[in-house]
């Protein structure tokens, strides 16, 4: 694909609008979280800011953005400040890919599911910057597990794509959804349940949320990596965190949930019902369970997700190899 | 962490060795072995509940030696108790454990009314039981929140507070206040229970004995919490007589220590329960342990309230304001939601007591911890810190 | 490893139990009591320990029953009441009370003789300043015995401040 200037204005119009789609995300998650857990534990949530506090997330962000950046003493500060940039800015590469709609894709790249798990990685990075150089003890002991788990994680995520892949034979994520029905039993989630439920559960781990939130594990840690960041650099880690998830929840509702096709009008709003719900999910098991520990997390990885992913590729490869 | 000089730019100050911080690191780091890490958990931690500090020498996530701090919250009760009538010293007991209030209540006053020869009449002692084991019940019910808090899992302190909301409502109608209750008094209590009280009591047992179906579905039975909290830090009997443990902590070691049991005070002999035991020693026995012991109190409060004699709330002629005690020394201990509660009171027969010890039951339990958390992964440690029920403010009194 | 798988499925399965026990609560009534569009039932305060309030005599209700004995002083813990006897007769003409001091324990009501001492329901007491706290009763009771005069009960339920109405729903 040559870059030219139409390709090349295509990507500045996408990602101005997934900076946008971003930052909208996280005010809106940022609202639902704290409405879905106020809930779960019976009681409103925050409703005193705009109608049903809807501007709660709002004035939160104005707040961020409003507070002096304290700065502790000793730290490494090209490191401390770069880290939530590279936080942040991985991200809007990965949403490139994504296909939001039948037309409505940023870039199309025949091996958009590689570019996507390429940079992910990037995440760990920032998580290893961040409490490394602010010469915070938590925040190493965080930094230290963040690699670990993502390191872990990221390899049965793969797997479990990688069977999706062997069975439908493309990496575009749009010829993805096009192999793909309207209707549930369509989806490849009925073809690969177990890989959607290894992938599901990675998800949860490689985007660091509860159960799996190790690295910021707050009754150990106090805050992991990001202990020592406050105003705009803790925004924009938590912005990324937010983004992460929803890019996630997009590439499993594409891979296993049939992406923009639905029963009836098909269109992005499916795209999107489908990968807020995950999120929801998300959620919902944040206020549910307590935290693993983390030797049981690499174990749950290393000794049961692996091998199961292992074996549900092989199966997937013989199973292709015979219906060829 | 010096190692982070290098690449500083700005040079600012190198931080000078390990002996860095206050004097109890300082003294800490002296037997830390190079490559290890000196972590500071606390005054101000999410997991120590309040103000309790603990320092721990790390190897990567591994504990190898930790050492409570105390103090933090130290407020003289025992100096305050010397300086005071027993009358006016009695609101000092609602603050020592604010989560059982009424255990600290009975110690003192049954430490007093022992020395002074004072018996209070039937239907206050069936109070103050009917009272204190409402009082245990909601203390285990904040530990078992807090607890879970402590594991990651956010929501259930949140149930827990719908139930402890019910029982501060009940014992607030006797009692006229919601946490630092002072309700007994030298002879008796001081408020009789009223229909209102009795048909609420009677309406929430059931209650929490639903409600308690819901705890284990969400928590107990939970896969996560079973594998988090199974053989992790084992005390044994043997610890626990070496530094003092009592309570839930002894019980969950094996041993059916129960004061309630072992040296009957009020109306407790006539009361149809047994101490929880049969538990692992584990977090996870001192888990079922604590929960168990709820139903137990819930059994407890049914028979108080069903029991519950008529007649005078208060002994013929109460203490007056210029009361003396005999001269004198007592000591009497009650089984509080931690262990226990004991009072130790010297009197010279003037109107203050001469001296007053409190056995906070923490105190001993929070000893423990150094040994049991030697070798154990950080969120063992925290594991096992929340498994032992600290309330700071009766540790450091 | 049959064991062990056997195991972890009946985990999952307790996951899915506490992801249904959670998702019930989710639909299920809020249990906030939001103050101050909500209060609590004014049942609920009836023994509930607010600031101390001086009880009116039998005769007058503007008059109090104290006779100004020192026995409240001198069996207050904290040393916050300050009552000063007044020119002729035992009625006090200073009745101090400093609630930011008090701890509540009932000590002066149990200790007077006269019965002049109880505890308020005030529960939405607030002040900005510990001076505010200084709470003189004298002038509280000659207060409630106007309220009581144009008609309004003399000890009424908990009120939340002015110009917050209760409301039943949020």
């Amino acid at each position: 694909m040559a870059l030219s200037l139409a390709v090349f204005v295509q990507i500045i119009v996408a990602v101005l609008l997934v900076i946008g789609l971003m930052v909208g995300n996280a005010v809106v998650m940022v609202y639902v979280e704290r409405k879905a857990c106020g809930f779960i534990q019976r009681r409103p949530g925050p409703f005193e800011v705009g109608p049903r506090g809807l501007l709660q997330a709002v004035c939160d962000s104005m707040k961020l953005l409003g507070k002096q950046i304290f700065v502790p003493g000793n730290i490494d500060w090209p490191l401390h400040f770069l880290a939530p940039v590279v936080a942040f800015l991985p991200v809007l590469l990965l949403y490139l890919p994504i296909p939001f709609g039948p037309y409505l894709t940023s870039l199309q790249v025949d091996d958009g599911i590689l570019l996507i798990l390429a940079f992910a990685g990037l995440g760990a990075v920032s998580n290893i910057l961040a409490g490394w150089s602010s010469n915070n003890k938590y925040g190493l002991l965080g930094a230290a597990r963040a690699v670990a788990q993502s390191v872990a994680y990221e390899i049965p995520m793969i797997m479990a794509l990688l069977a999706v892949i062997f069975m439908t034979g493309t990496m575009n994520l749009t010829t993805l959804v096009e192999g793909q029905g309207g209707w549930p039993w369509q989806w490849n989630i009925v073809r690969q349940p177990l890989a959607c439920f290894i992938y599901v559960v990675c998800l949860v781990a490689e985007t660091n949320r509860a159960p799996f939130d190790l690295p910021e594990a707050e009754s150990e840690l106090t805050a992991g990596f990001h202990t020592e960041y406050s105003g705009m650099g803790f925004a924009l880690f938590f912005l990324s965190e937010y983004a992460n998830m929803l890019l996630v929840s997009f590439v499993c509702a594409v891979f296993f949930l049939g992406g923009w096709r639905g029963p009836f009008l098909d269109g992005f709003w499916w795209t999107f019902a489908k990968a807020y719900a995950i999120m929801f999910f998300i959620v919902w098991i944040r206020w549910t369970f307590p935290r693993v520990r983390f030797d049981q997390l690499l174990n749950l990885n290393w000794k049961w997700l692996l091998p199961l992913s292992i074996l549900n590729l092989w199966l997937t490869a013989v199973v292709v190899k015979l219906a060829n | 962490m010096s190692g982070l000089g290098f690449i500083n730019p700005f040079g600012v100050r190198e931080l000078p060795g390990t002996t860095t911080g206050d004097f109890y690191t300082a003294n800490f780091a002296q037997k830390a072995q190079p490559g290890r890490v000196i972590l500071n958990l606390g005054p101000q931690h999410p997991s120590t509940h309040g103000v309790l500090r603990i320092l721990a020498e790390m190897e990567g996530e591994y504990v190898w030696r930790a050492e409570p701090v105390l103090g933090y919250l130290h407020r003289m009760h025992e100096r305050m108790a010397e300086v005071k009538t027993p009358q006016q010293f009695l609101p000092n007991m609602g603050r020592v454990d604010y989560l059982h209030p009424l255990a600290w209540n009975w110690a003192y006053v049954g430490a007093v009314e022992k020395l002074a020869g004072l018996e209070p009449p039937e239907r206050a002692q069936w109070l103050r039981t009917l009272s204190c084991e409402l009082n245990r019940i909601s203390s285990h019910l904040l530990w078992w929140g807090a607890f879970v808090m402590d594991l990651g899992g956010v929501t259930p302190i949140l149930y827990a507070f719908e139930e402890r909301e019910k029982i501060n409502d009940i014992l607030q109608i006797i009692t006229g206040s919601r946490l630092t209750m002072s309700y007994f008094r030298l002879g008796g209590v001081c408020a009789d229970a009223d229909d209102r009280f009795l048909a609420l009591t009677r309406e929430f047992v059931p209650y929490l004995r639903e409600r308690l179906k819901m705890y284990r579905g969400l928590v107990t039975d939970n896969v996560i919490l079973r594998r988090r909290l199974e053989g992790v830090g084992p005390i044994d009997v043997d610890m626990c007589r070496r530094y003092g443990a009592t309570g839930p902590v002894l019980r969950a070691a094996g041993s059916p220590n129960d004061l309630r049991r072992d040296v009957p005070y009020g109306t407790y002999p006539q009361h149809d329960f047994w101490p929880a035991t049969g538990f692992p020693d584990d977090c996870f026995g001192r888990y079922l342990v604590r929960l168990a012991e709820i139903e137990s109190s819930l059994d407890i409060v049914e028979q108080a309230v069903r029991g519950l004699p008529p007649g005078p709330i208060m002994v013929d002629k109460p203490p007056k304001a210029n009361f003396k005690m005999p001269a004198g020394e007592t000591y009497f201990a009650v089984e509080g939601a931690r262990g226990q509660v004991g009072v130790h009171l010297v009197s010279d027969g003037g109107k203050n007591p001469y001296r007053v010890k409190l056995r906070a039951p923490g105190f001993s339990n929070l000893s423990l911890f150094a040994e049991a958390a030697q070798g154990t992964l950080l969120a063992d440690a925290v594991a096992i810190l929340g498994s032992l029920d600290l309330v700071i403010p009766e540790i450091d009194r | 490893m049959l064991r062990a798988i056997i195991d972890n499925l009946k985990g999952l399965y307790s996951l899915l139990v506490g992801l249904s026990i959670t998702g019930r609560f989710l639909l299920s009534p809020q249990r906030t009591v939001h103050y101050p569009r909500q209060v609590v039932a004014p049942e609920s305060l009836a023994s509930f320990r607010g600031p101390l309030e001086l009880v009116p005599s039998a005769d007058d209700p503007a008059k109090t029953r104290c006779i100004s004995c020192q026995m409240c002083v001198r069996a207050c813990p904290d040393n916050c009441l300050k009552v000063v006897k007044g020119e002729g007769g035992k009625a006090p003409a200073v009745w101090v009370y400093d609630f930011s001091l008090c701890c509540l324990c009932a000590a002066c009501v149990e200790a007077c003789p006269a019965s002049a001492l109880r505890f308020s329901h005030k529960v939405y007491l607030t002040a900005l300043t510990r001076d505010e706290l200084k709470l003189d009763l004298l002038a509280d009771l000659k207060a409630r015995a106007a309220k009581a005069a144009g008609g309004a009960d003399a000890r009424p339920p908990a009120q939340p401040p002015a110009g917050l109405e209760p409301q039943a729903r949020l």
